[in-house]
């Protein structure tokens, strides 16, 4: 993937392309805001990374203008601030997704994994599948092996996220968000316990386990090797 | 101003007093004249000119006080003690110059009478009249002057322990300014408008030194949780340089610290929130939120772990409730709630939450039948990093109720603890919003 990072903070730069680096990503990176605009408008980029606060013209500004000029890009918003109102703030001007520093890098690399594979689907499938599970998005049900199996609405949309992002690793925090739609660390053990019973209920007794756990990073739905 | 209004009063208490005193006097002579010439008129009863000039003229012999005058058409005294005046009826008043060289008083009030072929006056001196105003005009001036000089030095007295008064205010507002706020004005016995302020000032540095003391102790605080987890971190680094150490455990010692790091970064990042929550600054995502269903994104999302622990969760809404209010915020608040009730309860326990309208009121509780909070803890446990002596070994970093709290508050509502018998049981009341 080709990457544009405006960021001014010289550290984060190289953490952010080091990071996306070793996720097999190409970065370049603009330090503030105005020459940001100027490169995020000249070349094709997969996806943006910009900085909320930035010298010039600040993150939300930039992004703004990008829109406004009729960019599709998907973005993803950096922000220092545990400020409550930054994410609502950031969405509004146009981007499609925000990570609050520090972040890890499996977080970052699933987060823009996450918004790749969102401008790639454009057709909206009706069916999921990995292997031999399968997802009915307009009958809203789940079969395994051909055997039909009952979940609750929450494991359901759990699942249904799990699979679009099939093959990727999805964060504890990008759950949170995306399927439940809370915004703030719980700081248990909850995610957890639901990616196990919807394990409990797609895996067991099979041969073949979908849903893996990575360790301190977060989950993925794929056939083993 | 004070020795003005003095001055000014006496002056009006003067004028009525001089005004009725002479106007008495005056009336008294007037009394006097008149009855004597009474009696000359019944003495004499009838007579003629001659008999007029006999009763005269013996009563001026022995005068006793009155001036008597008897003239004829002409002006030629006939009889009497007084030279010769131009003949006028009625009341007839002269000051110092009197008619006549001869005169021997000064000023004469008296009436006087035409008679058929004579005049005929009787005056009294008015010298008693003149030293009566004289004299209350000279006590008056004494009086007025005595009044003004002690208006005056009353007022400068007044004033002076005033001003001194003020002064000793600045000063010592100068010195809680300048060292310690402990110090409060001073407050004296007579409790007038001067001690009324400084009580409110006084209440308002005991306000300000409470929040003080709040920061001071919130800083010491997050000095004191913050130092330790460093410490460790230093502690494992420095054992990882120095020991001679594989490059796999070196990454597991790394992983560890990162977590640390993690935990530190995360009580900051609360500490941030509270502030920031605490500030108001948060306005844009306030609007009508169902508290049910908030309930029910909370306990789906911590249902899997209730059961986990073998606890048992009973769910009690009566919805519709909303309220107006931010609903990230709110999911957090109850969020925090039932956490502190699963994280604080043994396994096996009950755990109840229920959302129900009071009057105007959402009323949000949750109750556990753990440990709960000792009576004398319950208003501590919402100040940052305060945690119960039980609840040191449970994770949490003591930030929980108070971001909870600060939640509340935002909200125009507080945290309520109470017994939930046994257990805890932590309320908070919403404003209603339809």
């Amino acid at each position: 993937m080709k990457i544009l990072l405006i960021e001014d903070d010289v550290e984060t730069a190289y953490y952010v392309s080091r990071c996306l680096g070793d996720g097999g990503h190409e970065t370049s990176v603009e330090s503030d805001g105005s020459s940001g605009l100027v490169r995020a408008n000249r070349e094709p980029w997969d996806v943006l990374i910009v900085d909320r606060m930035l010298p010039g013209i600040d993150g939300l500004h930039v992004v703004r203008e990008l829109r406004e000029s009729g960019a599709v890009t998907p973005i993803l918003f950096l922000t220092t601030m545990a400020g409550v109102d930054d994410r609502v703030d950031g969405l509004n001007a146009g981007g499609d997704d925000y990570l609050v520093k520090p972040f890890s890098p499996a977080e970052l690399l699933a987060r823009v994994a996450a918004l790749c594979r969102r401008s790639a689907i454009s057709a909206q499938p009706t069916k999921l599948r990995v292997a031999d599970l399968e997802l009915d998005l307009l009958a809203r049900t789940v079969m395994r092996a051909g055997v039909l199996i009952g979940l609750m609405p929450r494991e359901y949309r759990l699942l249904e996220y799990l699979m679009k992002h099939a093959g990727q690793i999805v964060t504890r925090t990008m759950l949170l968000e995306k399927v439940w739609d809370v915004h703030f660390d719980p700081n248990t053990t909850v995610v957890e316990t639901h990616i196990s019973r919807l394990r409990g209920k797609i895996d067991r007794g099979h041969t073949v386990e979908l849903i893996h756990t990575l360790r301190g990073t977060g989950y993925s739905l794929h056939v083993p090797n | 101003m004070h020795a003005v209004l003095t001055g000014v009063s006496f002056l009006v208490l003067f004028g009525v007093i001089f005004l009725s005193t002479t106007h008495f006097m005056r009336h008294q002579i007037d009394d006097s004249v008149e009855s004597e010439l009474g009696e000359i008129l019944t003495d004499v009863r009838g007579g003629g000119r001659d008999a007029y000039t006999t009763v005269v003229r013996s009563l001026s012999q022995h005068p006793a006080g009155f001036y008597y005058l008897l003239e004829d058409t002409h002006r030629v005294v006939l009889a009497g003690n007084l030279p010769a005046l131009e003949p006028h009826e009625g009341v007839l008043e002269w000051g110092v110059a009197p008619p006549s060289a001869k005169a021997p008083v000064a000023a004469i009030r008296g009436r006087g009478v035409m008679l058929p072929d004579a005049y005929l006056f009787v005056g009294w001196s008015t010298h008693q009249l003149h030293e009566m105003e004289e004299m209350v005009i000279r006590t008056f001036a004494w009086g007025l002057a005595a009044s003004v000089a002690l208006a005056l030095a009353w007022g400068s007295v007044v004033s002076g322990r005033l001003m001194q008064r003020i002064e000793t205010i600045s000063r010592k507002s100068r010195d809680i300014i300048a060292a310690d706020l402990r110090q409060r004005l001073p407050v004296t016995p007579a409790g007038d408008e001067l001690d009324h302020l400084t009580g409110s000032i006084n209440a308002m540095l005991d306000r300000i030194e409470t929040l003080m003391d709040d920061l001071r102790q919130v800083t010491t605080d997050i000095a004191h949780d913050l130092r330790t987890p460093l410490t460790r971190l230093r502690q494992r680094l420095e054992l990882a340089r120095s020991a001679e150490i594989d490059a796999e455990s070196l990454r597991g010692v790394l992983g560890r610290t990162v977590g640390e790091v993690d935990a530190i970064l995360g009580v900051f990042g609360a500490l941030l929130r509270i502030a920031q929550i605490e500030s108001g600054a948060r306005q844009s995502g306030v609007a009508v939120v169902d508290v049910g269903m908030l309930m029910d994104t909370i306990v789906e999302l911590y249902h899997p772990m209730i059961e986990e622990r073998d606890q048992r969760l009973t769910e009690f809404v009566q919805s519709p409730l909303l309220v107006m209010g931010d609903r990230e915020l709110l999911l957090q608040l109850i969020a925090n709630l039932l956490e502190n009730a699963i994280r604080h309860s043994p396994r096996g326990a009950a755990i109840e939450i229920r959302a129900v309208r009071s009057e105007d009121r959402v009323e949000i509780s949750v109750s556990d039948t753990g440990p709960g909070i000792p009576a004398d803890m319950r208003s501590k446990v919402v100040q940052r990093f305060f945690r119960l002596e039980q609840s040191r070994t449970t994770p949490g970093n003591g930030l929980g109720l108070s971001l909870a709290n600060a939640i509340a508050k935002l909200h125009d509502a507080s945290l309520r603890f109470s017994d939930a018998l046994p257990g805890l049981r932590v309320t908070v009341c919403l404003k209603s919003a339809g």
